[in-house]
């Protein structure tokens, strides 16, 4: 049994419009997979194709007009969405952690970052003020912060962007969590920053051998930091499987587009194959939501496509794929 | 900078304010087509009364020579005589100045405790039916007249229903006023325990209170929700959430962060409200500041006018320097701090 185990989630956005007509936007459209313990689980696909929903979905953060209306999230055999918010609100910050990619508005301005990893600890554990506190330092000097115990009094407003994203990798470790969601994390980051981010991050995830889902947009840092990968479109996991196999032999034609999109096959190419807007969540095309910009798209594509086991753990669900392979 | 240099450089720089008011406000009252002259000398003096007169009040000089002597006195603060009342216009502001603070103040802090706790409890539920009604009393406030509140009031709660004492100044002619002490009727009359006095000026306060009340709440409430909305889709209240503090906590959070912002604005409410209190004290004859500033416009009591406008001014900026400190006491991004 998998640490966190998502299935057939479904998420809609429901508003009014102007004529305060009920408007639906299927965000999430059945998404399924699974984080192991000491796995670390990439979550790609471009921006509105339900990335980060999925993760507020799973830690019940979503925002007032999103509603999980189908599916399940068994994290250690429990089910977050069934669960009272006060039992999911002790998960979270202390089993389950967030890191996000805006650390610096995201601190308290109002109190001193040393106050702030306490507050954390002493949400969740009875831990004893000089306790609480030394492991804060201790925590600071983990993630590199130079000088911790001095460092300790600063406020966030004092810190750099990178700082602060080290504070916000503290403040996620300090209760020993069992998986860590990182939405993002260095998007809001210069770029020299962002690979010394990322590289304390994965050290500090694989020294205490976290589950860990990253979401991102960045097939390097995928490439690099994931045993597993799960391309979204649309509010669906198209494909996923194993870095490395799916990075070799992409099934799904989406991915194919997207590998074919990074900078050095463009240079080498000339031309990007990804292109096309999103489609619009409230008017989902029926069958495969990529069919309208798929260039391998068939008549038999407007009908549900199956999923289709590739190869050992590594799946897409796709009409095209399914006839070279067999049908699960 | 050090918490005196900064005072330092607060005060001084009220100077220059305050002498550009001064200079406006100085050629504004002068250049009405009333003459204070005629005013004063009434409709049957003649010409070399009128003459006379103009020369004793010094305005047969030029307007620069007047402006001179006028700063000239300022400075060893003596604001002039009211023409009115002949008293020095320091002496009748510091006697109605009381009666306008008491009036405000109430209303401040009545409007302050129902319009903070309304515009934060609308924003936890934007639209909700609360919210509705909120936005609503808030519209109203603003957008009906300050005098027709009044009216209304007195017909109602004096005229109809009997309730309310009549409209006719801070104390009824059966009850002997206090000594003074703060200033207030009710107050200084509590401090004696001359019950009747209590009663008297106590029941007069209500209507005029409660009006200015709902003028006082209604921009409070409109940016209580306001901020408040602001800080609970910020990112630290999202991520306080995703830290699984306590429900208790993440409020506590918001309402610390929220506190600064609301602060400043009831404040720099504040000062617009001494001006916008005297129609009210009009309408109840009051007998406040506000009332006094408005007769001495109408009169064209040029020194009592000049003397209204800047104490409004002083008032304004003491306000402000007083935000200005406790915004660095409470704000850890101020410059004293870093």
């Amino acid at each position: 049994m998998s640490l966190l185990e998502v299935e057939n989630l479904h998420t809609h956005f429901i508003t009014r419009d102007l004529g305060n007509r009920i408007r639906v936007a299927t965000a999430l459209n059945g998404v399924s997979f699974a984080v192991g313990e000491g796995e670390v689980v990439g979550i790609v696909g471009e921006t509105g194709a339900g990335k980060s929903l999925t993760a507020m979905s799973v830690i019940g953060l979503l925002p007032p007009a999103a509603k999980v209306v189908a599916g399940t999230a068994r994290f250690a055999g429990d089910d977050l969405l069934a669960m009272s918010p006060a039992t999911l609100n002790r998960l979270r910050g202390d089993q389950i952690t967030l890191i996000v990619q805006s650390p610096k508005t995201s601190l308290d301005p109002l109190k001193r970052i040393g106050d702030q990893l306490v507050r954390i600890q002493k949400a969740h554990r009875a831990v004893s003020d000089d306790e609480a506190r030394r492991n804060a330092v201790e925590m600071l000097a983990t993630v590199g912060i130079p000088d911790p115990e001095q460092r300790a009094r600063a406020w966030p407003h004092e810190l750099s962007g990178g700082m602060a994203q080290r504070v916000l990798i503290a403040m996620a470790l300090v209760n020993g969590p069992r998986l860590l969601i990182a939405d993002e994390p260095t998007t809001g980051l210069d770029v020299t920053v962002q690979a010394q981010i990322l590289d304390l991050l994965m050290e500090l995830v694989q020294a205490r051998r976290l589950a860990a889902m990253i979401i991102t947009h960045d097939l390097g840092i995928v490439a690099h930091y994931c045993h597993r990968m799960a391309v979204m479109f649309a509010g669906r996991i198209v494909e996923q499987g194993k870095v490395a196999d799916i990075f070799k032999r992409p099934a799904h034609p989406y991915t194919k587009a997207l590998i074919a999109s990074t900078p050095k096959q463009i240079a080498a190419r000339g031309y990007a194959k990804v292109g096309g807007l999103p489609p619009n969540l409230y008017a989902l095309p029926s069958g495969c939501h990529y069919r309208d910009r798929c260039p391998e798209a068939e008549a038999a594509c407007t009908t549900e496509p199956p999923l289709v086991t590739v190869r050992d753990g590594q799946r897409a669900l796709c009409h095209v794929v399914a006839r070279g392979t067999r049908v699960q | 900078m050090t918490l005196r240099q900064f005072l330092l450089r607060r005060v001084l720089l009220v100077i220059p304010i305050l002498f550009g008011i001064t200079f406006i406000t100085f050629m504004l009252v002068r250049v009405g087509d009333r003459d204070p002259v005629a005013m004063l000398a009434g409709p049957l003096a003649d010409r070399q009364t009128l003459a006379t007169l103009r020369t004793e009040m010094g305005l047969d000089r030029s307007f620069w020579e007047q402006f001179a002597i006028y700063v000239g006195k300022l400075i060893q603060l003596d604001f002039g005589k009211s023409w009115e009342s002949n008293n020095p216009v320091i002496v009748d502001i510091a006697n109605r100045l009381p009666a306008s603070l008491e009036l405000l103040l109430i209303a401040m802090l009545i409007g302050a405790a129902v319009g903070i706790p309304v515009g934060l409890r609308s924003a936890q539920r934007p639209n909700g039916a609360f919210d509705q009604a909120a936005r609503f009393v808030s519209l109203l406030g603003f957008s009906v007249p300050t005098y027709w509140f009044a009216l209304m009031g007195i017909f109602i709660f004096f005229f109809k229903l009997g309730w309310a004492p009549p409209p006719m100044g801070r104390i009824g002619l059966d009850a002997i006023p206090p000594p003074d002490v703060t200033g207030s009727y009710f107050i200084d009359s509590l401090l004696v325990a001359d019950w009747s006095a209590v009663h008297s000026s106590g029941t007069r306060l209500v209507l005029p209170v409660l009006i200015f009340s709902v003028i006082v709440a209604a921009p409070i409430i409109k940016h209580t929700r306001a901020i408040a909305l602001e800080v609970l889709s910020s990112d630290y209240i999202r991520y306080a959430r995703a830290s699984g503090l306590s429900p208790f906590t993440v409020r506590r959070i918001a309402l610390r962060n929220a506190f600064t912002p609301v602060l400043t604005f009831v404040a720099s409410e504040l000062t617009g409200l001494l001006a916008a209190v005297s129609l009210l004290e009009f309408i109840f004859a009051w007998g406040g500041m506000g009332q006094w500033g408005l007769n001495a416009i109408l009169n064209s009591d040029f020194a009592a006018v000049q003397g209204y406008v800047l104490t409004l001014a002083l008032f304004s900026a003491v306000i402000y320097v007083m935000v200005d400190i406790a915004v660095l006491m409470l704000e850890p991004r101020s410059a004293l701090k870093a």
